[in-house]
Formats: C-alpha cells, sequence, structure tokens
C-alpha cells in the first residue's frame, strides 16, 4: 500500500527536480536578489529590505506610469483580441467561403516573430514616408494622418492595435476549436422555438463557449502584462514614457546594471499577474456551464 | 546478437569522437597547437569597413592565433558585456565604450582588464585618450578612437542661395533656420527616435557653461550644485523645444533617426545636421553631388562659440584577465599597434580623420585646423562630469518626451539630477553621502 502511494512520485521525481531547478528556484533566486542592491558595478550584495520596492510604489512616480501603462494595454488588447477573435471566429463556422484559407490568413500573424512584425509596422506608420499617412493623403484624408508613433495621443493606441493585429488569429483558433465543439442540436432546438442570431449567440454561444472565453482572457491578460518586445521595436517605450510597461522598465533597470531594481520590478510584475489571474479565473469560471 | 554488438561499437566511436573533440579544445594553447581568442563588440566598435576583421585574419597567418568575433547590436551590447563580466563569461578581449569618468565602473579593471602599463605601445598612445583607458595609474586599454567633435553641418548651396550664414548665436540659429523653412526645407535634421543624438545639444555644449560659471563641472563632481541649477542648461532645453515647436525639425519628426539623416542631409531635404569630421566622405560617397558643398560649425546651442571636445567616448579593447590566453591576446595587441598596423586601421576605417596616435599623421583639413584654432576648446560635460555619460540615453528620452510635450525642460534637467544621485549611491559615491 505505502508502495502503491509513493509510486507515481516515483515517476513524476524527475520532471519535479527539473521543474525546480530551472523554475522554482530561479523565481525564489531572483525573489531574493530583489531585496538586495545587487548592481554591475560591484561584486558585493548588500541587503536592503524593502527599499527596491519602496521606490517603486511610493519613490520615482515613473514606476506607477510604467504599472499604469501596463494595465491599460493589457486591458484592450485583451478585449480587443478577445472580441474580434470570437467575431471572426463566428463568421468562419458560419459557413463563409474558404474558411480554411481566410483561418490560415488570420492566422498566420502568429508565427511571425516582433521583431519582423515591429519593423514592418514600423515603416508602414512612419509619419512621413509610411504607407498609412501616404495612403490616407492619396484619399484626401490628410486630417487623419498622423505621427502614429511618435505622438503622445497616438503611440499606446499604436501599439496596441498592431499587437491586436497579431495576437487576435490564435484567440481565432481558440474559438474556433470551441464553436466546433457546441452540440448543433442546441441551435437546432432553438430554431425550432423560434430563437433568432442573437438570442442564439447570447443563450447558447457564449455561455457554452465560457470555458475558452476563460482561457483566451487568461492568455490575453498574462501576456499582455508581460509585453516587450512589440513595444521595444516600434517605440522603445516613447515618446518620453509614453509607452513604457513593466517590462521594459525592466529591461532599462538591468540594462543599467541595476539588477537588484530589476528583479524587484519583475517581482513585481509576476504578483500582479498572479493576482489578476486567480481573480479572472475565479470570476469567469463561476459563469460556466455544464455542456 | 549482431545488431547489438553493432550498436555497442557505434556507441563507443561516438564516445571517443566526442572526448577527441573536447580534448582538442583544451588542448589548445597548452601544447603550442592552435589558440582562438575570442574578441567581443558591439557593432560601432569595430569599423564597418571591416578592416579588423580582414587584419585579423592576417595575424592569424602570422602567428596561427586565430580570431572569432562576436558582434552584438549596439543597443544590447552595454548590457550584455556588464553581465558577461559579472558572471566571468567575457571574451578574451572585449570592447567597451570608455571615457575617463566612466571606464572603471563599465570595466572594473582591477579584476577584469589585464594591465598593459609595461607594454611598449602603452606610451605610445596619445595623451588625450589615455585617461580613458587608464585607471589608478595603470593602462587597461588600447583604442584607435579619435578625438571627438560634433559640428553642425550645411549645405552651402542652400545657405549661398538664401544669402545666409553660418551663425555664432541662438538667435542667428532661429532666424536662418525660419528662412531655410520659408523656402521648404527642413532647416535641421533631428533624430530622437535613435534617442542619443539629441542629448548632443545638451552636453557637447558642456564647455559653453564652464565658461560662464568657471568651476561648474567641479562644483558638479562634488555635489555642490544640481544639474537643475544651471540655468544655461535649461535655456539650451528652452530652444530645442521653441526649435521642435516652430517646425524646424520638421514635421512629425519624433520618429527620424540618425541614419536617415544622411539621407536627407544629401538629398538636400535637410539643410543641417549634427555629425563629426570625416561626414564629408560618408556623404559624398553616397550622393557624389554633396562634394564640397558641406561646411560647419559650432553648435550654437545656448549662444556657444566654444568647441567641445570629447578625449574618450569610443570603444577601446580590454584583454580579460581570467582569460587562459593571455600571451596570445598581448600578442595580438602588439602585432595591431605596430605602426603599419595602425596605419592601416586608420586609412581603412570610415573616414575617420584623426586617430589617438600620435605617430599617425591626422587627416583633418585645414579648414578643420584653422576652424579649431579660431575658436575656444572644452571637454564635453559627459567627458568631465560624473554621471552623465551613463545616463544619455535616458535623457534622450526625456528630451522626446519634452518635444512631445509630456516632460518640462525641469523636468528633464529634475531627472538628470535624480539618475546621478541613483548612481552615486550604486557606487557609494562620498560626495552624495548625506
Amino acid at each position: 500500500m505505502k508502495l502503491k502511494k509513493l509510486y507515481p512520485w516515483y515517476f513524476s521525481s524527475g520532471a519535479i527536480i527539473l521543474y525546480m531547478l530551472f523554475i522554482v528556484i530561479p523565481a525564489l533566486v531572483g525573489i531574493y536578489y530583489s531585496f538586495t542592491d545587487w548592481n554591475s558595478y560591484s561584486s558585493v550584495k548588500n541587503f536592503i529590505g524593502l527599499e527596491n520596492y519602496k521606490e517603486i510604489f511610493v519613490g520615482d512616480e515613473v514606476y506607477l506610469k510604467y504599472i499604469k501603462n501596463t494595465f491599460v494595454f493589457t486591458i484592450f488588447t485583451s478585449i480587443a483580441k478577445t472580441v474580434l477573435g470570437l467575431f471572426i471566429a463566428i463568421l468562419l463556422v458560419s459557413g463563409v467561403k474558404a474558411a480554411g484559407f481566410h483561418r490560415m490568413v488570420i492566422f498566420s500573424p502568429q508565427v511571425l516573430s516582433f521583431l519582423i512584425v515591429g519593423l514592418v509596422f514600423k515603416s508602414l506608420l512612419d509619419p512621413n514616408y509610411g504607407f498609412l499617412n501616404n495612403t490616407l493623403h492619396a484619399l484626401g484624408l490628410d486630417f487623419l494622418a498622423k505621427s502614429w508613433l511618435g505622438s503622445l495621443t497616438w503611440a499606446m493606441p499604436s501599439v496596441m492595435a498592431v499587437d491586436t493585429w497579431k495576437g487576435m488569429g490564435y484567440i481565432m483558433v481558440l474559438f474556433v476549436a470551441g464553436l466546433l465543439a457546441v452540440p448543433k442540436d442546441y441551435y437546432e432546438a432553438a430554431e425550432i422555438d423560434g430563437a433568432g442570431f442573437f438570442q442564439k449567440l447570447f443563450r447558447i454561444t457564449l455561455p457554452l463557449l465560457m470555458p475558452t472565453i476563460t482561457i483566451a482572457t487568461v492568455l490575453n491578460i498574462t501576456y499582455g502584462m508581460r509585453v516587450f518586445d512589440i513595444i521595444y521595436v516600434l517605440t522603445n517605450g516613447g515618446p518620453g514614457y509614453a509607452t513604457d510597461v513593466i517590462n521594459t522598465a525592466v529591461y532599462s533597470a538591468f540594462a543599467k546594471g541595476y539588477w537588484g531594481m530589476g528583479s524587484a520590478l519583475s517581482s513585481v510584475l509576476f504578483v500582479i499577474m498572479a493576482i489578476v489571474s486567480v481573480f479572472i479565473i475565479r470570476i469567469m469560471t463561476r459563469n460556466e456551464v455544464e455542456r | 546478437m549482431k545488431i547489438k554488438a553493432l550498436s555497442y561499437l557505434g556507441v563507443l566511436i561516438l564516445f571517443a569522437l566526442a572526448l577527441v573533440g573536447c580534448s582538442s579544445d583544451d588542448a589548445s594553447g597548452e601544447d603550442g597547437s592552435k589558440v582562438t581568442l575570442t574578441f567581443g563588440t558591439h557593432q560601432s566598435g569595430i569599423p564597418r569597413t571591416g578592416i579588423i576583421q580582414e587584419m585579423a585574419k592576417d595575424f592569424e597567418k602570422e602567428t596561427g592565433i586565430g580570431i572569432e568575433f562576436q558582434i552584438v547590436p549596439d543597443a544590447q551590447w552595454r548590457d550584455l558585456i556588464k553581465a558577461k563580466l559579472a558572471s566571468g563569461e567575457a571574451p578574451d578581449i572585449f570592447n567597451v565604450d570608455v571615457d575617463p569618468l566612466s571606464m572603471p565602473a563599465n570595466v572594473r579593471p582591477k579584476e577584469n582588464a589585464m594591465d598593459l602599463s609595461e607594454e611598449e605601445f602603452a606610451g605610445r598612445m596619445s595623451d588625450q585618450i589615455l585617461p580613458s583607458v587608464s585607471h589608478e595609474g595603470k593602462v587597461y586599454g588600447v583604442s584607435y578612437a579619435p578625438t571627438k567633435i560634433w559640428y553642425v553641418y550645411y549645405n552651402k548651396k542652400i545657405f549661398n542661395d538664401l544669402g545666409i550664414k553660418p551663425p555664432t548665436n541662438y538667435e542667428e540659429f532661429k532666424s536662418i533656420s525660419q528662412k531655410i523653412l520659408d523656402s521648404g526645407v527642413t532647416p535641421f535634421w533631428m533624430a530622437p527616435s535613435s534617442n542619443w543624438y539629441q542629448t548632443l545639444a545638451l552636453f557637447e555644449t558642456g564647455p559653453n557653461y564652464e565658461k560662464l560659471n568657471p568651476g561648474i563641472y567641479e562644483k558638479l563632481n562634488n555635489n555642490e550644485m544640481k544639474v537643475a541649477d544651471m540655468d544655461r542648461m535649461k535655456t539650451v532645453l528652452e530652444q530645442l523645444k521653441e526649435f521642435a515647436d516652430l517646425g524646424y525639425f520638421g514635421e512629425n519628426f519624433l520618429s527620424n533617426t540618425v541614419e536617415a539623416g544622411i539621407d536627407a542631409f544629401g538629398k538636400g531635404e535637410a539643410a543641417m545636421f549634427v555629425r563629426v569630421p570625416g561626414t564629408e566622405t560618408e556623404v559624398s560617397d553616397a550622393y557624389p553631388e554633396m562634394k564640397d558643398n558641406m561646411g560647419f560649425f559650432v553648435m550654437p546651442w545656448g549662444d556657444n562659440q566654444t568647441i567641445g571636445i570629447n578625449p574618450g567616448g569610443s570603444a577601446a579593447m580590454f584583454g580579460n584577465k581570467n582569460s587562459e590566453h593571455k600571451e596570445e591576446i598581448l600578442e595580438f595587441f602588439r602585432w595591431m599597434t605596430k605602426h603599419e598596423n595602425l596605419q592601416r586601421v586608420f586609412d581603412g576605417g570610415e573616414g575617420n580623420l584623426t586617430i589617438c596616435w600620435p605617430e599617425i599623421e591626422s587627416k583633418l583639413t585645414p579648414e578643420y585646423l584653422e576652424y579649431e584654432e579660431a575658436h575656444e576648446k572644452g571637454t564635453v560635460m559627459q567627458a568631465a562630469v560624473k554621471y552623465i555619460d551613463p545616463q544619455f540615453m535616458d535623457v534622450g528620452k526625456d528630451i522626446s518626451g519634452m518635444f512631445a510635450g509630456s516632460l518640462t525642460p525641469e523636468e528633464v534637467l529634475e531627472n538628470i539630477d535624480k539618475r546621478r544621485a541613483e548612481q552615486a549611491k550604486v557606487l557609494n559615491d562620498s560626495a552624495w553621502e548625506e
């Protein structure tokens, strides 16, 4: 009996050791470093308690701006990707011609690297020579032409739009899979009862898709919180600090050699992500229904 | 059974090959067989012409010592080399941008760099560069850096057509810029997207601050005053902002890059831009019609008329103190600093007109020499005031924020002070202790 209880542990011990070695221990070490003044200018690491955290939350208000930007980016891109992904998925499973082709086209940005996407859009959004402004000028819509990545007003929305374009294809695929798994009988029964498109959408599709929506939302939120690449390539956090997020601040802290502060910022991000994810999962799983 | 025996044999062969592979690496150098030195650098740490790589091949032919280049984009190198030095994984030879103030902190020479003081070549480098590669009386680095001066280059034809002359103060600068703008040309190429370019106006005119308030550099270094107290520096920021608001940097200039500036200037789309001596060759190579059509003048921000000289600020090579191949590294440095090889680096480089080796004749034209003689000279702020150079990019970001309207000139200066205090604290600078 005792042997039977230990049996699963024998099998999983290798994975557990690897997980501890490469994930858990480095994370804990990182958290420890966040309480030190570790930097590239000295090999001495002094324990300074909560000093780094104090600096983040009450010391320099620019850190709070990074946190605010992270939330703004996450909330808007998560909603946009979920809504657009769902909308496109519904279109694609509703009998659009060449659905497979469209699915592939919409999904394809997902396989591109952020570097490529960033560089391409940097060129497309160039205010003087970019395709977007040139097209707007050619159409006589000069008033719509903007300094997309260089303006305090438009830089963040531009970055969010590019990120949504890249990420919605993945969410769409999740929803397509979810929609295909909804039994057709429900729709047939609803149609017999005279239900219209919106009634079917809100009474059948969305409730049954809740597990997928939960997964998509959590994925979008965790990605949004961790965003770095697309911002780094498109704006490098600028103009000023208009598009700086927690991860660009982490990068900047490490770049300056302030490794203790970089670790503290990473730890803050980790805690925020954990709280938000648990909160979202709790809220959303309440609304899930059995199939 | 046969298959089993063959499998064993196969595994044995693979194991033996792996051992041979490993042992040949380990043995290299110890038994006199071929050593390959790793050379880590950022892209701009060595000339883009490839002359250093070409010479490394010749060095290998002569000595049998190979050089393996690890070239990293500029923006990442500053961070990467710090991490590599801290983790003991730095290449045998590594390039770091140096100036007398930041080198000790960035390289930590006592722990990481070979002492080159006794080498014959150390005595041949110019006195101007030595403080940038030395620490506590010992020479640690080898540099080819020219003494850097940033001038405003202008298109002579545009100036002649409009009947304007190089300005000698800010008001004249503004006035000619308006005339250029009225003619449909962008007066001045600004490149905030590259993050460092706009910072030049602020710190390269440092000698002017020092001239107006002698002793200001020392006071800043002793923490007896703040950057925020420097009125002239605030004036320069206000002037930059005024230029931006008046459209003298062009429309939508916040996305401009330094690289695109060559094209804009070469095509006559921008009348002025800031570059270093040697720019004439770079521009006229790409735009032959620009040959003999370029003039230059000192940056007139804050009514500056003093030439800012940066004796360092560019890359220097260091030998890794913890390398297993110290002798080979020295051999490389000795070879690269032979007179004929210095000449080769200079001639094969990217058009620099000077090099920090007095034995190599400069290519500065009489025009440059006369201009230098006619103007006062002084050391730029980032090479004379502590904790300025490491925040060059951050200040650039702040200035672009100022252009966009999210920061005021006062806030830009306060941020500089804040970052200076941050770094002083990290380095336990006694002048900042409360």
